[in-house]
Formats: structure tokens, sequence, C-alpha cells
């Protein structure tokens, strides 16, 4: 019995995953016509990835779309070959990657750190399904492997076997930090790829700048206005409670409630704890969440910010919901405020969405500790990405690892102090 | 891993949520085979039947290699915070939950592909 409800609900996932991905290319080639949609996503493969290269602006709504349904595939593809269920964590690994693939990743950019990853797995005595959610996250770092092949002066064969080969061995380094870094914050940051990748990413942008490179900032943002991209997310976040609720039925509202009450601490996997149905639900609230505050801000809805907001929809099954999540965005909007810097400025705009990675702190351990979590986000997260050198595209994961574990280490500490006995 | 360090975190976690109801005595004990192992741990707190259930599915819960090989690293090792039993279970080959007297008896068998319960010179249910 309980197996027919695990094949039926990866049935639902699948069909539902399948169907946004050809929503995705049927609209990138309606907007601006196969032809162009097509090249554009091919000129994509070879061009800069670093933090901030907003793809609409770059090549085009319909290349980035095309684009993003690739790497989604592409991500599908990985997860079948693995033989691994569809679940929350494979729901939030297929929506961050085709988020970031709007600004950074590319099918040709991410295949050699995910072949790095199952290199590593080898070596390990480790099956490719054990590293999945590592190879998958991994692909943050697709920029660096198109910074080595087209930024650095390479040319022909050289330049596309250097950079491939600087991906593989990205991704071969990736389980052993992945699994340390883990341990700083204790699961209580949820993008923790994002720490493990601008960890390593330290280390890289210190030897390119060693060896005399100069990493030059990109600021590719993406602001004209368009309907489409305004709708795109409150549209697929419908979609989403629409599906929930024919999933769960009855059910929907208890399971979403059930969902509210969980810390969100690494590994929640809502579609397990909970439901799919109410997983569904609790993502697609997200993304209207998330698309109300850019609209009521009048921010621009791009490459990033649309890229983000699939990220957090995609974590809306794996950690992310509305009640652990405010605290963190609040603590943000005020470091803003109390610092100045406007909320529509992209680097604010992306850490209210993204900081939601520090979801579980207010979830364990309350509403100030978010609010202090936030505000110490957004101070860091303006620094982190100069340090690695744009090259990890979780730079707000960066950030939020390294907050959840200064915060940890002090909560840590503070309950050591007294062992209880008299 | 090495099989030590696999029992030492198997033994954190499990005895970390046990611990969280501050029982005046538990029990562990630890019998190995070349090809598996089994743990029992013993507590006299008192457990209702639908916390048993709870423990019990939570520990039975289906296997998730993907987050197991990943994830499963914070077993035993990350503990600020509630202990995570769903955490062993996406690892270990089974598990039994029952009631003894006021406490609980908590049985967890881990081992290969090879690894047969049977093998284990363990009473079964209804032998107690």
């Amino acid at each position: 019995m309980k197996e027919n409800v695990i094949v039926n609900q990866n049935k639902t996932l699948l069909f539902l995953l399948v169907f946004i991905m050809f929503s995705f290319i049927v609209t990138g080639i309606a907007v601006d016509g196969a032809g162009t949609a097509f090249n554009g996503f091919i000129e994509l493969q070879f061009r800069p990835a670093r933090l901030i290269s907003d793809y609409i602006s770059e090549a085009g709504i319909g290349a980035s779309l095309v684009n993003a349904a690739a790497v989604g595939i592409t991500a599908l593809i990985l997860i079948l070959i693995a033989k691994v269920q569809l679940s929350g964590a494979t729901f939030a690994a297929i929506f961050t990657m085709m988020g970031f693939a709007l600004f950074g990743k590319t099918p040709v950019n991410i295949l050699p750190i995910i072949f790095g990853v199952y290199l590593a797995g080898k070596l390990a005595g480790k099956t490719f399904s054990e590293y999945l959610i590592i190879a998958l996250f991994g692909t943050a770092l697709g920029p660096l492997v198109s910074m080595v092949t087209v930024e650095m002066g390479l040319s022909g064969l050289s330049a596309v076997a250097v950079g491939t080969g600087a991906g593989i061995a990205t991704g071969f380094m990736l389980p052993a930090i992945a699994v340390s870094v883990l341990h700083f914050h204790q699961g209580y940051s949820l993008y923790n790829i994002g720490l493990t990748c601008g960890f390593f990413a330290l280390f890289a942008a210190s030897f390119f700048r060693a060896g005399g490179y100069e990493f030059a900032s990109i600021m590719q943002w993406h602001t004209s206005e368009s309907v489409l991209l305004m709708f795109m997310v409150p549209v697929l976040s419908v979609i989403l409670i629409c599906v929930g609720i024919f999933s769960a039925g009855k059910n929907s509202w208890k399971d979403l409630l059930a969902i509210q009450k969980h810390t969100g601490r690494l590994p929640s996997d809502f579609m397990d704890l909970e439901s799919v149905g109410g997983s569904l639900i609790n993502a697609g609230l997200i993304g209207l969440a998330g698309s109300a505050y850019i609209l009521i801000i009048g921010g621009d809805f791009n490459g990033p910010t649309i890229g983000g907001l699939l990220t957090i929809i995609g974590f809306g099954a794996f950690g992310t919901h509305l009640r652990n999540s405010w605290p963190v965005v609040v603590g943000v909007i005020a470091a803003s405020l109390v610092f100045g810097k406007a909320l529509t400025s992209p680097g604010v705009l992306l850490a209210v969405i993204f900081c939601t990675t520090l979801a579980p702190l207010a979830g364990a351990f309350g509403i100030v500790t978010g609010l202090v979590a936030g505000f110490i986000h957004l101070v860091l997260v303006h620094q982190t990405g100069s340090w690695q050198g744009g090259m990890n595209l979780y730079n707000n994961g960066f950030a939020g690892g390294l907050t959840a574990t200064l915060i940890v280490s002090v909560i840590a500490w503070y309950r050591s102090r007294n062992s209880g006995f008299k | 891993m090495k099989r030590k360090d696999l029992i030492l975190h198997l033994v954190g976690e499990i005895s970390s949520f046990l611990l969280e109801d501050d029982p005046r005595r538990l029990v562990i004990s630890l019998h190995q085979e070349e090809n598996g192992l089994h743990l029992c741990f013993l507590d006299e707190n008192t457990h209702t039947q639908e916390e048993l259930s709870r423990i019990e599915q939570k520990l039975n819960s289906r296997k998730r290699p993907e987050l197991a090989g990943y994830y499963g690293s914070m077993t035993g090792h990350d503990m600020l915070g509630a202990s995570r039993l769903n955490l062993l279970g996406w690892q270990v080959k089974h598990c039994d939950v029952s009631s003894i007297g006021s406490g609980i008896k908590i049985d967890i068998w881990l081992g290969g592909d090879a690894f047969q319960n049977d093998q284990f010179t363990i009473p079964k249910k209804g032998d107690e």
C-alpha cells in the first residue's frame, strides 16, 4: 500500500516537472522564435557566467528559458539514472538548478562538475545516488568552468580541455568539503552546498589571484519590465498549489499546517515528513509571497530574481515555509534600512529572497534568532561575492552558511555552560 | 567510514533521543558479526503506544541513499537541537521497537546485502 503511494507520488512529481520544463521551452520559443531562442541558448554555453550574469539581459527571455529547461532536463535525467525517487531534496535541486540557469548555469559548465563528483564517489566506494544531491547542487561552481574556458585568454581545444579539467577537479573536491562544512552549522543553513562551494572558491580565487589573474566585476541586470517575467512565477505557484490540493485532497490544509510546525533543519523533506500535496501548496505559497514582495517594493523581475524565486519554491519542499522564513527576511530588510541600502538594489533584493537559507534558525531557536541571523546575513553577503570572485553562484548560501555557523557556535557554547549536576 | 565510527554515531544519535526524556537507567548492548551487527537500547521511561509507533516508523523509514550518503553524516554528530531518528532510519537494515514493562526496547540491525537477521543469536519477538 505504502509502496503504491510512493510510486503515485513519484509519477505526479515527474509529470509536474516534465510539464514545467516543457512549458519553459514552449514559452521561450513563443516569445523569441525558435531560431533566436536556440541560437541564444548555444551562445550562452560559451559566455562568462560569474555573478551577476543575467542571461535574460545577455541573450533574451527565450534563450534563458530554453537554457533553464535544458539544465532541468539534465538534472532529471541524472536523478532517473541514479534510480533515486523524486522527493523534497530532488525537487529543490531541480528548481534551484533551473533557477540558476537563468543566471550562470548551463549544461556545458555543469557537466564536468557532476562528473567530478561521480569520480569522487567511485574513489570513496559510494554509489552515484549517495552523492547525487552534492552533484546537483554542486553545479553552483559552473561559472568557474566558464571562466577558465572563456575568460582566461585560452582558445580552441586547449580552453575546453583546461576548463573541463578544472570542473572535474572541482567536482572531485566537493563531497569531502560538503560533509565537513555541514558540521559547521549543523544543518541550520539550507544551502549547505553554497557554503561548500564558497569555501572551495575562496581557495580557487586566491590561486587565480596569486597567478596574476584579476577578476573583472560583472553586473548584467535586466531592468526592462515584462509582463511575462512578472507573472511567470505567480502562475507557476498557482499551478503548484492546484496540483498540491488535487494531490493531498481533504488533507491539504492539515498537511500545510503540519509543515509550518517543522523547524526546517536539514534534512527536512516535507514530502516525506508530511505529503507531496502539502509540500507543493507550501512551495506555491512561498512563490506567491516572494513575487508579491518584489512587486510591492518595485523590484526587477529578471534572471537572478526569478532564479531566486524558483530556488525558494524548490526549498518549499525541503526546509522553507512561511513561518520559519519571515523573521529572517525581516532581519535582512531591517539591516538594509539601518545601513541605508535600497530595497530594490540587486544585492539586497537577492539577499531578501535567498536569506531563507537561514529559516531553520528561526524555526528552531525562535523569532529573535531569525531576526539577528537575517541582519548579519545582509552585512556579510555584500562582502563574500568579491572574496570568491563571483565563481560561486550560491553566494547567499556561502554567507548564510557562515552566519549560521556563527550563531550555532554561540548557542552551542551557551548551552554547554552547565551540565546539570549539583 | 570505519565500522567503529558508524557504531559510535548511531549510538550517539539514539542515546541522545532517549536521554531527552532523562531516564534514570539506559542500557546499550552491542553484538557484532562479520557482515552485520545488532544494537539494543533499553530505558525505563514510560512511552505511549503512539510514541512507540512513531519511533518505529522513523527508524523503519524508506531507504534514502541520496540523503543517507550526505546528510547521514550528521547522525550522532551534530547534537544541537532535537535528535533525528530518520537519519538512522535511512541507514539501518531493520528496527524493532517494543515496550518492556515500564520501559522501551529498541533493536537495530545493520549489515551488508548478505546480512541475515536470523544469523544473530538474538531472541525474536515472542521468544522473550
